[in-house]
């Protein structure tokens, strides 16, 4: 049995004890097995607003206590989550209008920095992925960050499978380009 | 693109990714804030379902075909009108088991995508 598979299992039996005896400890193991990446993925989508991404990870785990049995494990319990910490980003979205202001500043700094030379891996990818279109950044934080297959970031996002695929080739194609001089760097690293 | 620059381009990626986020009270927070879980009741159906059986019951009590079939139903009498109520009933029943095989079916599928 993979490793996968037997998380899949643990899942299952954590969520059948909370639906089937109330068991709370059951539902904090689960919460503590995925707070890490379901508040990572939130902290990415708001581009780093580390108390407000943490806000909608608390309602996303709240919603998921309360929805539970509508959990029926044909996905992975942290897909699960994911999709209902993406839905919750989502609505908050539409509620502010905080990207509007947020992508400004972006744009601000983007254009501050572009003549400026690279001095940081973490930086530069965080420019590089700000080029690319909204569903092209979702894509490749889900399918590659995240570590997740195509088709759980198409239940994640909501999104046609054939449409993630091409999400993921075009966004990955784009940073090839702008993050040729890293790649170059890795590579004489290993030559050397 | 070819298969070794995706994978640079991946590792690229995963290394400007931090990673979980370490808990720092986080969970605690949550749990504290877990309301009591909803149960599920099964009265209300119970009584929907008995309000409904008593409900048939008084609409079809005046009807003269189902008064004679119980009766003769009931004095193992197997006349025209018990047989013709043994036969709504048992169409009845076979129905409800083809609607309940196929809503089970239907769950079964789902959970197999």
């Amino acid at each position: 049995m993979t490793d996968s598979a037997a998380q899949a299992r643990v899942d299952q039996a954590l969520v059948a004890r909370v639906l089937l005896a109330d068991d709370r400890r059951a539902f904090e193991q689960l919460l503590r097995r995925y707070q890490g990446l379901v508040r990572a993925q939130l902290r990415r989508l708001l581009k780093g607003d580390h108390a407000r991404a943490d806000d909608l990870a608390q309602e996303t785990f709240l919603l998921a206590w309360r929805k539970l049995d509508q959990f029926r494990g044909d996905s992975r319990f942290s897909t699960w989550l994911h999709r209902i910490a993406y839905t919750c980003f989502l609505q908050a979205r539409r509620k502010q209008s905080w990207v509007a202001d947020h992508n400004d500043g972006d744009d601000e700094t983007g254009e501050q920095a572009a003549g400026q030379p690279a001095m940081d891996l973490h930086l530069d990818i965080e420019r590089a992925m700000q080029r690319l279109s909204g569903a092209e950044q979702m894509v490749l934080l889900h399918c590659v960050q995240l570590g997740m297959s195509h088709s759980e970031t198409s239940y994640v996002l909501a999104m046609p499978l054939g449409t993630v695929k091409t999400h993921a080739t075009q966004g990955k194609a784009k940073l090839r380009a702008l993050l040729a001089d890293w790649q170059d760097a890795g590579r004489k690293e290993q030559a050397s | 693109m070819s298969e070794p620059e995706n994978d640079a381009v991946e590792a690229l990626l995963r290394e400007g990714f931090e990673g979980p986020v370490p808990d720092e009270g986080f969970c605690d927070d949550v749990m504290q804030r877990l309301p009591p879980r909803r149960r599920r009741h099964v009265w209300p159906l119970a009584a929907g379902l008995a309000a409904g059986a008593v409900v048939c019951w008084l609409s079809l009590q005046s009807v003269p075909l189902v008064r004679t079939g119980w009766r003769d139903w009931l004095s193992g009498q197997i006349s025209a009108p018990a047989l013709t109520l043994l036969l709504v009933m048992a169409g009845i029943s076979l129905l409800a088991l083809a609607w309940t095989v196929a809503e089970a079916d239907d769950r079964r599928s789902e959970s197999r995508q």
